[in-house]
């Protein structure tokens, strides 16, 4: 077995049963929890409903992550703002426009679009690496999140933090050849496919829930989100 | 444990898809303790909302998925003992003011107040509530009103206010247009706050009234989250509305009872939208924007600064933000002095939730008072005003409790003493 | 048995010992010596010596005292491309003077006899020569059915392969064919087409893969041998490093553009134009170790990527069926048809109504909905 046969295993077969079972499993999710059931609410609103989802998406997706001096709590914690706004800066662009990433989701979906020059996607890949630092950094020391981080929030931060890193490492040839990371790249991303319905990596699909939860309860009692 | 098998399956009946979406959604980042105040206060980690709801979440995980029964299975979770309800009782009782600010840091947007009701209620089957709130409970159950307002009581107090104000309050008026529910917090503790609604709502040539049925707007039952006990408070309140005949039911002073009455009763009973349901501020911002009171305008301007203290479940949770601005922009417009953080995202006092119920909670809703000392001291203000009677309680108490030279007043107070007759 | 020196056989053929010289070097360069040229100093100033003149001496020696070597040339399933690429390349000397001239027994595309009488030559010569020759196989080896898919004279490839091996000093696979089974075993591979070092394991196999292979590095590696009487040191898919140890990325001339993250989106726009990295219309160099950035083709005038088309990776293991020559390199090998995404969604939400129907009857054993 070598580099070459083993990163076609992780591109080829393996990539392709974890993308079945990646869409398999956020489905059973989200199927099971909104099978739950969901109760009518009679209330009559103060406020908009619809307006206030409206405003926490474009305050959650837009603005909120990119400024989070914007909020009191920042001071009290800035760590974990500057880490996960870091991180999740890093992640999108990175996922969605960079160059190889594109690629792929021309492969899968049949079409592309244009991207970003590699140093800008790059200095945003490693603000990503250094915001999976903080944030594990933080999670060791911070009192609350010590309290409730268990192995499962450790595996799953090491799930996305080696497609990371071997990514980063791929782009700029280090240490090991190319095929190599390529290919540890590749299963670390195939197993990160296969983890997240089984762990709250997940949580980017219930953020359309929550995010819109929220809005409402707050736009129909009039408050601005 | 039959009780804690009962609690842990009213926690699994609350949990809908509208609650299992939001604790799926949580990437336990732990910000929420950093907008709570028992957090900020004590520093204690297990005050964070997120641990506050962690029993919930458990009782969720091992239920409904698969994973959570796997792990339950192989005894990576535990199961959820009686220890571990009457443990997350003290957390949730004692260091929670359900004032939902947590909700608005969270980067997710879960909305933990409603979250942490839904604890509440599986605490309260379980049989955990702490003594105290429970005692306040059965009372209210049984004389109809936690502060032991029975019918004598009712009678000899609103007389006593009638006389020594020298207002109308008309009472049992069938036909009326606005009953207006008192909370027995006003009518035993500070009852100028009786005579100041009357005054403004004779003053407006308002056709209200009060009824001895629906006397009592506080409820108990939400605080301990029995949706039994809560239902029989609402349903009082709404008898006594139809009994009457009134369009609106107006809540006074009192903010949980406004969030039972304005934003859940509806859920439970849905006659509860036959009638209006405003709160009083509401009501003074609608007299004073049309002109039917006549406020002097720089009326406490000279009686020193002034701040105005956000109740959560007023004006965060329930949306009468402007109203007070407004007015206070006409009583002091210079002397008033907003305090940082304001508006929806203020500080809770520290006393809601029932906490200021509980005698053991005492140091703990001391030391979250701490932070609204900051705040106040940062304005330099020697009055605060406030539109919640449980939030008043909780300022007088401490402020005699720090030996504080402040002036604690409520919103109708001022409105009632700055009008133009 | 010749015990005639390589520098004997070939004044025989009429080489002056300038061209002999010249050659010596050129040798050098192919089997990938490093060079120390000491520097000559004249009138105070350093003066670097003319390239010509710089052959290693150890060559030279060689060159006077080894004794000739052989070559066996056997074809198989190909194309006979490699040939091709080395009989047309435009390094005459060197690739003539090794094959031809110095070394080459028995070839079948470029044996003047035919029929019995080729066979017959090659009998000869690995009788004569037994223990001695390298056996440079080109083409892939069929085995299904007994090998009937290509047979010579009545005789299997394997058959032909296994009586040339056994003879052989060294074994050189030359081609993507021999080396890794190359076109004839892309999906569905019918023939069961398979590469030398797969089906003899008892001797040393250089493979040189390509499609086709590089001329020099064919002939670069027949000259270490000869020169050395042993092989380059080989790389893990048994390839000599000096040749395929870096990828074709790490020396292509676009790849600056590839750093600065300019593409070519297709084959005539601006960026195609200017010269731009053509990752995103497919180029495999990222993981194809070859010699063509730095060696070229036709004495160094081009190679594919520098003409504007992406490396397919023909240096690669199954590289017909590593993802499509046009597609990214970083896209996956197979795109889920819809049906199995269907399928995979279908049993996804059947599960979770599995499981809410349990959760549901468990709600309201509970007491109802909420």
């Amino acid at each position: 077995m070598t580099w070459q046969s083993a990163l076609e295993f992780a591109r080829g077969p393996l990539f392709y049963g974890a993308l079945l079972f990646f869409i398999a499993g956020m489905l059973y999710r989200l199927v099971t929890v909104v099978a739950l059931g969901w109760s009518k609410d009679r209330v009559p609103d103060k406020g908009s409903k619809a307006g206030g989802v409206v405003r926490s998406f474009l305050k959650g997706i837009l603005i909120w992550p990119f400024i989070p001096w914007v909020k009191n709590t920042f001071s009290r914690n800035p760590l974990i703002y500057i880490g996960g706004g870091l991180f999740h800066l890093g992640l999108f662009v990175t996922i969605l426009l960079g160059t190889p990433h594109m690629l792929v989701w021309k492969s899968l979906l049949g079409f592309g679009w244009p991207t970003l020059p590699l140093p800008v996607v790059d200095w945003l890949a490693v603000g990503g690496i250094i915001g999976m630092l903080i944030l594990l950094v933080h999670r060791r020391i911070n009192p609350v999140l010590r309290l409730i981080s268990g192995p499962a929030e450790y595996l799953a931060w090491l799930v996305v933090f080696v497609p990371m890193v071997t990514g980063y490492m791929m782009t700029h040839h280090l240490f090991f050849r190319y095929e190599v990371l390529y290919t540890f790249h590749m299963f670390s991303v195939d197993f990160l496919l296969i983890w997240i319905p089984l762990s709250r990596i997940s949580h980017f699909m219930f953020y359309f829930f929550s995010r819109a939860i929220h809005g409402q309860q707050f736009g129909k009692r009039g408050v601005r989100v | 444990m039959v009780a804690t098998e009962q609690g842990l399956q009213t926690l699994v009946h609350e949990t809908g898809g509208w609650v299992a979406s939001q604790l799926e959604a949580c990437t336990r980042c732990g910000m929420c303790a950093e907008a709570c105040h028992f957090y900020q206060a004590t520093g204690n980690p297990e005050y964070a909302p997120v641990w506050k709801v962690e029993v919930l979440r458990r009782a969720y995980e091992q239920r409904f998925t698969p994973v959570g029964r796997f792990k339950s299975l192989i005894g990576l979770e535990k199961k959820i003992t009686d220890q571990d309800l009457e443990h997350w009782s003290k957390l949730n009782y004692y260091a929670c003011t359900v004032c939902n600010k947590c909700a608005l840091v969270c980067p997710m947007g879960i909305d933990l107040g409603s979250l942490l009701h839904g604890v509440r209620a599986g605490l309260s089957a379980a049989g955990v509530v702490p003594d105290e709130l429970m005692a306040a409970v059965n009372k209210q159950v049984e004389e109809g009103s936690p502060l032991g307002m029975t019918d004598e009581v009712w009678d000899s107090r609103l007389e006593w206010v009638a006389d020594e104000w020298e207002e109308d309050i008309p009472r049992d008026v069938k036909g009326a247009d606005t009953l207006v529910v008192f909370s027995s917090i006003e009518v035993m503790k500070f009852p100028t706050n009786i005579a100041a609604i009357a005054k403004i709502l004779n003053a407006a040539g308002e056709k209200w009234t009060v009824s001895s049925k629906a006397r009592e707007v506080v409820n108990f039952g939400f605080y301990e989250g029995s949706e039994e006990h809560t239902k029989l408070f609402l349903s009082r309140i709404l008898e006594g509305a139809r009994d009457l005949g009134v369009k609106r039911i107006v809540v006074t002073e009192c903010g949980h009872a406004y969030d039972a009455l304005r934003w859940h009763a509806a859920n439970w009973l849905p006659e509860a939208n036959d009638f209006e349901i405003i709160h009083i501020t509401g009501v003074l911002g609608e007299l004073v924007s049309s002109g039917r009171i006549q406020l002097k305008p720089g009326f406490f301007d000279d009686k020193g600064t002034l701040t105005f203290h956000d109740a959560c479940k007023i004006q965060r949770k329930g949306g009468h933000i402007q109203e007070p601005r407004d007015i206070l922009n006409i009583l002091a417009p210079n002397a008033f002095k907003e305090m940082t953080p304001n508006r929806e995202e203020a500080i809770c006092c520290g006393g809601g939730g029932g906490v200021i119920a509980i005698k053991d909670a005492d140091p703990i809703r001391y030391a979250a008072f701490e932070l609204k000392i900051d705040q106040v001291n940062k304005v330099g203000a020697k009055t605060v005003t406030m539109t919640c009677s449980n939030c008043r309680l909780q300022f007088t108490n401490s402020v005699e409790h720090f030996g504080l030279d402040w002036k604690i007043t409520s919103l109708v107070q001022m409105v009632a003493d700055a009008m133009i007759d | 048995m010749s015990k005639e020196t390589i520098e004997e056989h070939l004044k025989k053929q009429g080489l002056t010992r300038r061209d002999f010289l010249k050659l010596s070097g050129m040798l050098a360069v192919a089997a990938g010596f490093k060079f120390d040229v000491p520097e000559a100093t004249a009138g105070g100033a350093v003066a670097r010596r003319a390239r010509g003149y710089s052959a290693d001496r150890r060559v030279l020696k060689a060159m006077e005292t080894r004794p000739r070597v052989p070559v066996i040339w056997l074809e198989f399933s190909d194309c006979a491309g490699c040939t091709e690429a080395i009989s047309r390349s435009n390094s005459p000397t060197l690739g003539n003077l090794v094959l031809n001239t110095l070394t080459i027994e028995y070839h079948e595309t470029l044996s003047a006899a035919a029929g019995f009488q080729a066979e017959q030559a090659k009998q000869d010569a690995m009788a004569k020569y037994a223990g001695q020759y390298i056996l440079v196989v080109e083409g892939a080896i069929p085995v299904a059915e007994g090998g009937i898919h290509c047979t010579i004279g009545g005789r299997t490839a394997l058959d032909i392969l296994k009586e040339a091996a056994a003879g052989a000093a060294a074994i050189i696979a030359t081609g993507n064919c021999a080396a890794y089974g190359g076109l004839p075993r892309a999906k569905p591979n019918p023939t069961d087409a398979k590469g030398v070092w797969e089906l003899v394991t008892d001797k040393p196999v250089v493979n040189i893969p390509g499609c086709p292979a590089i001329p020099e590095a064919t002939t670069g590696t027949i000259a270490h041998f000869v020169l050395f009487g042993a092989l380059p040191e080989l790389d893990a898919l048994g390839r000599p490093k000096p040749f395929y140890g870096v990828t074709v990325h790490d020396r292509c001339l676009r790849r600056p553009f590839y750093e600065a993250g300019k593409f070519a989106g297709s084959y005539d726009d601006e960026g195609a134009r200017k010269g731009w990295c053509l990752y995103k219309l497919g180029c495999k160099g990222p993981t194809t170790y070859n010699a063509c950035a730095s060696i070229k083709w036709d004495s160094g005038l081009s190679f594919p990527i520098q003409s504007g088309h992406p490396c397919l990776g023909c240096s690669e293991p199954n590289f017909w069926d590593g993802g499509g020559f046009y597609q990214g390199q970083s896209a996956p090998l197979e795109r889920p048809e819809v049906t199995a995404v269907a399928a995979a969604a279908a049993v996804g939400a059947a599960a979770g109504v599995g499981t809410a129907l349990i959760n549901r009857s468990n709600k309201k054993a509970h007491g109802g909905e909420k």
